[in-house]
Parts: C-alpha cells; sequence; structure tokens
C-alpha cells in the first residue's frame, strides 16, 4: 500500500470586509491507496473548504499555507495549470447538490463524454460506448435513452449517480465527495452512498467523504476527523471512534442524532450556542462556550491535538474516559 | 351503447398558442429578408434608372410602377426593394461582426475576471458614453467624406459605415454577454467541469456559450433595429450610403418634394417603421420564450 495523499499544516484563510476569516486551522491528515476518511462538522466548520482546498478548488480570495503531497509529488507549490492536469484523472470530486452540478442546457451523453474526450483523448464513438458502460455500472435503467435526456427529466438520485459516473470516468486514484447525499430524499441516499464505496472498491480509489452526518460516514470509512471552527478535533480510525469517543463534541454530534429506540415526543438533544466567529482569534478552546464539561482552563487556552495511542487524536484537556 | 370520453390531453406544441404579433413581425421579417436576397431577380425596374415618361407618379397611377415613382422619374418598389437590401445588409453585417467581437470579449472578460475584466468594462463604458450618431458621423466625415480629390464610392462609405456601426454594438452586446456569464460562470456545473481538468476554453465554448446564447440573440435582434435607425438618420444628415441606396437616404432625397410626391417620404419611414418594430418584438420574443427550460425545473 502506498501513501495518496499526504497534508500537513494546511491553513485557509479567506480575506474578507471584516479581516482574515481562518476556515481551516492547522490540519494534517493521510490517505493510503483505497482507503477512506470522513470528515465531520457541522455547518461552517470548514469541512468543504477543506477538501476543496486540498484539490486546490478554492476561489482566488482563498490563501492556502501547508504541504499537500499527492502520489509523492508535492502539489501545493506547483502552478495552477500543473494542478489542473491531475483533476479528473488523478483526483475528481462529487458535488453536494446534483441539481446544480449539471448543465442544464446539455444533455447527460454530451455532459458524460465531455471528459472522455477532452481528458483522455478518446475518439467520440468510443467515448459513447464508454459513457454507456459507466451509466449501467451507475445503475441507471435504459442508458441509451438516457444519454440523450437532459437533467431536468431525471429525478435527483438519477442526476447524482450521473455526477458519480462522471467523477470517476477518467478513474481517479483520489475522490472527494463533498456531502453527496445531503440534497438527495432519504430513501435514495443509502443507494448513492452503497454505489460509491462500491466504486472506490472497484477502482481502489482514496476517498474524502465530507458530511454532517456521523451515522453516514460510520459504515462507509475507515478513518473519521471530526472538525470544529476549522480545527481537527478528533481523528481515529472509525472503529476507534465509535468504541472509545475522547471528544465531547464528537458526544454531542452522535447525541443529535434521531434513534428509533427513543419513545414518541423525547425532544433531540441539540448542541446550544453558536460557532464562534471565524473572524476572530479567541483564546481557549472554541467549543467552550458550548462544552458540558468546560471549565475554567478551557477557556483561557486552546488545547493542543493530542495522541491518545491506536491512532487516536484528540484536541481537550479533559477528554471522556479520561487522558491515557 | 357506452360512449367512450377522449380526454384529449394537449401537447406542449399544440396548446403552445403564439400571439398575432409573432406572426405578423415573422411574415414582414421573411418578406425584407426574401427581398433583399432575391430582389436583383424579380421582373421590376432598375432602381436607378429614371423613367421620364412618369414623375413623381403617386401609388398605383402609373402602368408598371406599382408603388408610383419618385420625383425624379425612380421606380418606387424597386427603390424600396433595393433599400431593403442595402438596409439589411448592412445592419446585419454590423450586428454580427460585432455582437461576436462583443460577445467574445463579453464572455471572456466575466470568466477570466480580474484586470482584464476591469480593464473591458472602463473601455466599455467609455465606448457607450459616446453618443453612436456622433461617433458614426466623425469616422464617415474623416475617412469617406466628399472631398475636392476624391468622391466616396458607394464601396468606400459601405465599409466605413459597417465598421462605425460595428463599433456602436460591440459595447451594447459585450455589456449583456458579460453580465449573463458573470451569472452562469458562478454556477456550480462550471465548478464540475472544471474539477474533471477541462480546459477553460471548452468549459467557455460548451457550458457558458449556451446559456448566454439567448440573451445575446434577443439584444442582437434589438440592435439590429437601431442600427437601422442609425443608417437612416446618418443617411438624413447627408452622410449616408450616396445616390439613394437605402432606405435613409430615400428618404434623406425625397423630404426635398415632400409636397409634390409625399409617398416619396412615407414609403421608406413606413418600411423602417415596420422593420424596426418587428425585429423589437422579435427581440422581445426570443428573450421570453428561448431561455425556458431552466424555468421548467
Amino acid at each position: 500500500m502506498s501513501t495518496v495523499i499526504k497534508v500537513e499544516g494546511l491553513s485557509v484563510s479567506f480575506a474578507t470586509p471584516r479581516g482574515e476569516l481562518k476556515a481551516v486551522r492547522d490540519v494534517s491528515i493521510e490517505l493510503q491507496e483505497g482507503e477512506s476518511l470522513g470528515v465531520v462538522g457541522e455547518s461552517g466548520s470548514g469541512k468543504t473548504v477543506l477538501s476543496r482546498s486540498i484539490m486546490g478548488l478554492l476561489p482566488s480570495t482563498a490563501t492556502r499555507t501547508g504541504k499537500i503531497t499527492f502520489q509523492g509529488e508535492v502539489i501545493s507549490e506547483l502552478p495552477k495549470d500543473k494542478v489542473r492536469d491531475l483533476w479528473g484523472t488523478g483526483m475528481a470530486m462529487v458535488f453536494q447538490d446534483p441539481m446544480t452540478a449539471l448543465n442544464p442546457v446539455r444533455r447527460i451523453g454530451d455532459q458524460l463524454t465531455e471528459s472522455l474526450t477532452v481528458r483522455l483523448g478518446m475518439s467520440k464513438k468510443d467515448a459513447k460506448v464508454r459513457a454507456i458502460e459507466l451509466l449501467e455500472r451507475v445503475r441507471i435503467p435504459d442508458p441509451k435513452s438516457m444519454m440523450r435526456k437532459f437533467p431536468y427529466q431525471l429525478s435527483g438520485g438519477m442526476r447524482q449517480r450521473i455526477m458519480i459516473a462522471i467523477a470517476v470516468s477518467c478513474k481517479p486514484e483520489m475522490l472527494f465527495a463533498d456531502e453527496p447525499t445531503t440534497a438527495l430524499d432519504v430513501t435514495v441516499q443509502a443507494q448513492v452512498l452503497e454505489l460509491i464505496s462500491e466504486l472506490r472498491k472497484e477502482f481502489n480509489m482514496a476517498m474524502i467523504l465530507v458530511t454532517h452526518d456521523l451515522g453516514v460516514v460510520a459504515g462507509h470509512t475507515d478513518k473519521i476527523a471530526v472538525m470544529y471552527a476549522g480545527d481537527v478535533v478528533e481523528y481515529a480510525p472509525t472503529r476507534e471512534l465509535f468504541s472509545n469517543m475522547k471528544m465531547p463534541y464528537t458526544e454531542a454530534l452522535l447525541k443529535s442524532i434521531p434513534r428509533l429506540e427513543t419513545p414518541t415526543g423525547t425532544r433531540l438533544p441539540v448542541i446550544e450556542g453558536r460557532l464562534p466567529d471565524p473572524t476572530k482569534n479567541e483564546p481557549g478552546c472554541p467549543f467552550a462556550n458550548r462544552c458540558a464539561y468546560v471549565t475554567d482552563k478551557c477557556r483561557a487556552e486552546k488545547p493542543p491535538l493530542t495522541d491518545g495511542g491506536n491512532g487516536h487524536f484528540y484536541r481537550c484537556w479533559f477528554p471522556i474516559g479520561g487522558a491515557k | 351503447m357506452t360512449t367512450t370520453t377522449v380526454t384529449t390531453v394537449p401537447t406542449t406544441k399544440s396548446a403552445r398558442k403564439r400571439p398575432i404579433g409573432f406572426y405578423i413581425a415573422s411574415t414582414w421579417l421573411g418578406l425584407m429578408v426574401f427581398l433583399a436576397v432575391f430582389g436583383p431577380f424579380l421582373p421590376l425596374p432598375t432602381w436607378n434608372e429614371a423613367q421620364f415618361e412618369f414623375l413623381g407618379a403617386g401609388p398605383f397611377s402609373a402602368p408598371g410602377h406599382l408603388l408610383g415613382t419618385t420625383n425624379d422619374g425612380y421606380d418606387m418598389l424597386s427603390g424600396l426593394v433595393n433599400g431593403a437590401r442595402i438596409s439589411i445588409f448592412v445592419s446585419v453585417v454590423s450586428v454580427t461582426i460585432g455582437g461576436l467581437i462583443g460577445g467574445v470579449i463579453g464572455i471572456s472578460s466575466a470568466y477570466y475576471r480580474g484586470k482584464f475584466d476591469s480593464v473591458v468594462q472602463m473601455v466599455f463604458n467609455i465606448m457607450l458614453s459616446i453618443p453612436n450618431l456622433v461617433l458614426s458621423l466623425a469616422l464617415i466625415s474623416s475617412f469617406a467624406a466628399d472631398t475636392d480629390e476624391q468622391t466616396a464610392t458607394v464601396a468606400r462609405r459601405m465599409t466605413v459605415l459597417i465598421f462605425s456601426l460595428t463599433i456602436v454594438i460591440v459595447p451594447i452586446v459585450g455589456r449583456i454577454a458579460r453580465g449573463s456569464a458573470l451569472q452562469w460562470s458562478n454556477r456550480e456545473f462550471v465548478l464540475a467541469s472544471k474539477s474533471m481538468g477541462t480546459p477553460n476554453l471548452v468549459i467557455i465554448r460548451k457550458h457558458i456559450l449556451p446559456n448566454v446564447a439567448p440573451a445575446m440573440l434577443a439584444i442582437a435582434f434589438l440592435a439590429v433595429g437601431s442600427v437601422i435607425i442609425v443608417e437612416g438618420s446618418l443617411a438624413l444628415l447627408g452622410v449616408g450610403i450616396p445616390g439613394g441606396a437605402s432606405w435613409g437616404s430615400m428618404l434623406a432625397t425625397g423630404r426635398n418634394y415632400l409636397e409634390f410626391s409625399p409617398h416619396e417620404v412615407y414609403m421608406p419611414a413606413l418600411a423602417i417603421a415596420f422593420t424596426v418594430i418587428s425585429t423589437n418584438y422579435f427581440g422581445d420574443y426570443v428573450r421570453n420564450h428561448l431561455d425556458k427550460r431552466e424555468s421548467k425545473i
């Protein structure tokens, strides 16, 4: 197994009228071939920015620092057009909303064959054959007639399958899935996730799955990074994380998922309060104001990322179950 | 006896009834384009050959001259047909060239943004701040004027006229294209295509252009109308195409004989008015009806 991607000390900030907005702070992750990482956090915690910044898909207002190594090559220092050569064939992304990620005025076939002809240099005829195979692979019924349809004729789940087919069309080594099921109906979410996992295994892709749903990542990832206010606050293998949760924030996130066994009428626990202002640099743990176990130390000093053994890292002074 | 009730479900095509104005406008424009293309092959008197037996004959009064003759003995109908040829040629050519240049500049400045975009916007604003009649007048009088040494030929006048009208069209279409492309460039499907490594030019051609085209087409129709008017105004000012060739030039000649043969003025004036109203109507129609697919979702 070889390392596909290695991110060291990645920080991303945006210049805004209210000052510098720190969206991602000093994040380090590493993924092996075929391995998958779930990035979990609430809205505004920086998970989308993290995945887009690794790929290099950020708007020009963003500044990125840190080192990103993709298949042994440092890509964080490469000029834009060199990075662009990696997109599609090296790394690809499945976007959150399939309603807006397909061009409304072009046929599915044209959009699907675009990267095949442009990036892989296939002939139109070969690309069409390959596109039909891909549609079959993502379980689209009647792929031949699908090629001639427009996006508005399809349901959300079908469009997301097509987005997935486009993303894997050039056989990338690395797939970013940015909340691929958020915009979909609950009944098709499971199918789409299952499909992504299958394709990941088939093409031996490394994957970063961004979501706000801990339940989603549980069955489809090898590792989990929990993000809060731009920081990775807990980073552990999936099994280890669920069996030995250290971070109060992760615990609160898990508690706020509705469960079948709770009696009807029970109020769903919520995490009170809001994320801290990302343009301000306040001392202390960013979660302090919302934490159930907060102490004076938490408000005064920001905890470092601590190694808890078993590949388990957490950012807390008083982890659940005590320090090692 | 059983009666079968047949409920007719109107298909989208037959259910969509077009307004009467659409048919009138398209018939008129179709007729003008037909005359412009096939005018020389129609059995009409030569437009620039005077018939001295009929001077200033009114419509339907002289045999062989359906719409009468001018005060100088030229046939009105063939003059109008030739005018359609010139007016439509001048406006279509200048709008096509201007639209292409404006479209390319507008779309690329919206897509690439940055300094290039600021410069383009500044240039467009400067160009738009010059009244187009003044600009055309200045260009024609400096490059295709009648002087003592030379008389401006029809070809030379026409070239300079088309050139100056093109300059007028570029920022008009350019700004519309930029505004529309700006909105489409920020859409997620552009980012999605980019994330597959598609080159910028392919993205512009395949993803942005098809979405911007309806807006550009609509403004192009409106522009054809205004170019015909500008050309007419220039002719009235005495710098049009010489020899009474275009509708505007016919007006300019005819106003000298307003009291003897008023049809010499109102006929080209009506031709201009109908054509401009039709292109405007068509432009509105295109804008309302071509950009529908997304609103259906």
